[in-house]
């Protein structure tokens, strides 16, 4: 079971067989199973019975303690007196080697059935229906976005249920987020309402995450305690080892709250990521880092993305507690955030979570997908392996849901959904004169109240004469008369 | 010089509990290693530039004051995206909800003869066109307390260049007396430091004490001080602009720019630019 030097923990149930995700470059596991990374629909994936229900984190900090007792040294010294008895070729790989992988935490199977000797987390019927109800309300908000997308009216949008709706629930309402693209679902969690999804994403009026000056999706709210997500992928990270170390010096949120935050394991790839575990780990602080590796970055699989065992298999590196787990089991998730939260408090340290999961929407709704994977892989992957479907056939075993709550919740949710939508689409821009805003504190700029005043004087112009510009003004609220003044 | 930035720091931690000041080597020597403000307050961190700039950003988010230093301004180029895309940019993405206004940037810029290629550059034109970023390099001890104190409770981020050669000089270089209290020079302010009548030599950082004319010194590059300067050249009718960056798409060439533009009845020839080479 244990990959890492001996130095591996279990938190939760008993010790089972090893699971089967291939996350690399289609390397097998002892069960004989294919990657089931690359081609999900294949045999393997339907007939997987090995699973780990443990709750293994690969402990970072023992290794870090032992070289700060100087045993590191001694170990060294060990190791060299081995190399010259038995040879150079046992120490390639010693730590990394064979075909062992990473273990994967689940709780439920492919059906909804706890596995045998699977610890369940803590939750009732109520916490199970806001499980459920935010999981549904991202694709329902996914699929009426996406037709509009095709419409050509707003640029993109996705979402992951089980990861993003179990570690938005195992996290305390204040806790910092700092995201990516795919976390909208931790915002509805906190009760950011649909009408504000809608604002951001049309970019009109009552955008309070940007104003409109941002694509959509790059959702922010310091309410929520939600920072503004920005384009360029990975920045966030080493900025959530400041904002861990800021909470730790913040004597009333000190052992109380935690920085999360989360990326895609393409993300991983950047320099950022490297940066931000490092800082994290070397500057103690509170961050709960969470890798969403859901297979593909756009359209490069994470075959091309790295070679080693996935994301996980980096944190021992940074000496940072690390634990692999099911993104598409909302109960593991659920469990192995609430596990790693309490353990970034406890020890005042960084911990890493990667969660596995197949992304079956596009990349984005510029996107498609099916240029470069066949449809039918992810419709297999859709029925096999749907996080919603798999929490609807728990609850309902549990006699807390049933085929009525289904198709009410449904027809609610799309209701609401539409609703908002049909709100957002007829409101206005924010005033013109916020182009010119937000750009200093303070005193604005000569250079800026000059550029302000240019597009002033081109409007008393030509505003109200020229055609196209007065079809934009009629746009903005005030129709641009804000500027004027 | 040196003496001046540390005190600066000094002040800014005593009376700002949310301080910190860090990057590499930071905890080592001077007048911080095991003093009053303690590892959690002033630390190392590992060789990692956007790592640096990151983590400030992220403590400035929180609304701390973050004190960071890039060991050489050479070596800021791999935080230009933490710096370009996000500190620059944090306020304006927010609709003002969040910003970044208690990080300041500190690196040694400019060369001191035997720096070589990458300890001798003067990188700051590449941060002129970041709106959202202030741009400041002070001249001698005075200002570099000053305008420090200045850079850390300004509420946006800052990047505050020192020119390195002015740390320890004697003799010809920015010997003076530094008030021991606390002070704070104004960002965006140029000053006249000889006026002169027939000619105006703009230049910041080292080249300010090579020169005779009606000299003004820039002191914040992004946003700069077109006032003064103008004014200067409207009466002088003569603009040379001095400095270490070389001259392609430099911060002179911004300069000349603009002051031809509103000065151009009164120059009397060509604006002049004298530049490192490329």
């Amino acid at each position: 079971m244990a990959s890492w030097e001996g130095e591996v923990i279990s938190t939760l149930g008993k010790s089972c067989d090893r699971t089967s995700w291939s996350t690399s470059s289609g390397r097998d596991t002892e069960n004989g199973c294919a990657s089931s990374w690359d081609g999900p629909a294949s045999s393997s994936w339907s007939t997987v019975t090995a699973f780990d229900f443990l709750l293994v984190f690969i402990m970072g900090s023992s290794s870090r303690q032992g070289i700060r007792a100087g045993r590191g040294e001694q170990r060294a010294q060990r190791n060299s007196m081995k190399a010259w008895l038995n040879g150079l070729a046992e120490f390639f790989n010693s730590v990394t080697g064979g075909s062992s992988l990473i273990p994967t935490y689940r709780v439920l199977d492919g059906g909804g059935n706890v596995i045998p000797g699977a610890e369940l987390p803590q939750i009732d019927k109520a916490f199970a229906h806001r499980l459920y109800e935010n999981m549904q309300l991202l694709p329902t908000l996914d699929t009426v976005l996406y037709n509009v997308q095709r419409q050509g009216k707003i640029s993109f949008y996705y979402g992951e249920e089980a990861t993003i709706i179990g570690s938005a629930a195992a996290l305390e309402m204040d806790d910092e987020i700092l995201g990516q693209y795919r976390e909208m679902g931790v915002l509805l969690w906190r009760g950011f309402a649909i009408d504000d999804v809608m604002a951001q994403c049309f970019g009109n009026e009552e955008d309070g995450s940007g104003k409109g000056r941002q694509m959509p999706v790059h959702f922010g709210s310091p309410k929520h305690h939600f920072h503004t997500i920005s384009s360029p992928l990975a920045t966030q990270i080493p900025q959530a080892a400041g904002v861990g170390y800021a909470l730790k010096r913040t004597p009333d949120r000190r052992s109380r709250s935690i920085a999360a935050c989360y990326f895609g394991e393409g993300a991983a790839s950047e320099g950022d990521f490297h940066a931000g575990l490092m800082l994290a780990s070397t500057i103690p602080s509170p961050t709960l880092f969470i890798a969403r590796n859901n297979g593909f970055a756009i359209s490069t699989p994470s075959t091309e993305q790295y070679n080693g065992d996935g994301i996980a298999s980096r944190g021992p590196g940074y000496g940072i507690d690390t634990v692999r787990v099911d993104g598409n089991d909302v109960l593991a998730v659920l469990a192995a955030i609430r596990e790693a939260r309490k353990r970034c408090l406890e020890q005042g340290r960084a911990v890493l979570v990667e969660a596995m999961s197949y992304r079956v929407s596009h990349h984005s709704t510029s996107d498609d997908s099916f240029a470069y994977r066949p449809r039918t892989e992810v419709e297999d992957r859709k029925k096999v392996d749907n996080p919603i479907m798999r929490f609807r056939l728990f609850m309902e075993s549990q006699g807390w849901w049933n085929a009525d709550a289904e198709t009410e919740l449904k027809a609610r949710l799309k209701e609401d959904v539409m609703k908002a939508f049909k709100r957002a689409e007829t409101l206005k821009r924010a005033e013109l004169s916020e182009l010119f805003t937000d750009v200093y504190g303070g005193e604005q700029p000569w250079h800026l109240k000059e550029q302000r005043a240019e597009l002033a004087g081109l409007l008393r112009k030509y505003g109200s004469t020229y055609e196209p510009w007065r079809k934009e003004l009629a746009k903005f609220k005030n129709n641009g008369r804000d500027l004027l003044d | 010089m040196y003496q001046a930035v540390r005190d600066a720091m000094s002040i800014a931690l005593a009376k700002d509990d949310s301080a910190v000041v860090f990057g590499e080597d930071v905890a080592f020597g001077g007048v911080f290693r095991c003093t009053m403000f303690g590892r959690e307050r002033v630390f190392n961190t590992p060789l990692t530039e956007q790592g640096i700039v990151g983590f400030g950003v992220g403590l400035a988010l929180m609304g701390h004051t973050a004190i960071a230093e890039i060991q050489f301004a050479d070596y800021i180029f791999p935080a230009f995206d933490q710096l370009v895309n996000e500190a620059a940019k944090i306020r304006y993405r927010s609709g003002g909800t969040y910003n970044v206004g208690g990080l300041t940037i500190r690196t040694p810029t400019m060369s001191v003869g035997h720096g070589g290629l990458y300890h001798s550059q003067s990188p700051e034109g590449f941060f002129m066109g970041a709106s959202g970023l202030k741009v400041v390099i002070p001249r001698s001890p005075i200002q570099a307390k000053g305008l420090l104190l200045g850079s850390i409770r300004d509420p946006n981020p800052v990047i505050f260049m020192e020119p390195k050669i002015l740390y320890r000089s004697a003799g010809l270089f920015a010997v003076e007396q530094v008030p021991v209290d606390d002070y704070e020079l104004p960002l965006g302010q140029a000053e006249i430091l000889v006026p002169g009548a027939d000619l105006t030599l703009l230049t910041w950082g080292t080249p300010v004490y090579h020169s005779k004319v009606e000299l003004i010194d820039l002191r914040s590059i992004l946003p700069w001080d077109v006032e003064t300067v103008a004014e200067s050249v409207n009466r002088t009718g003569r603009l040379v602009i001095v400095h270490e960056a070389g001259m392609t798409a430099g911060v002179g060439a911004e300069i000349s720019a603009e002051i031809q533009k509103r000065c151009f009845l009164k120059l009397n020839a060509p604006i002049k630019r004298v530049t490192g080479w490329e």
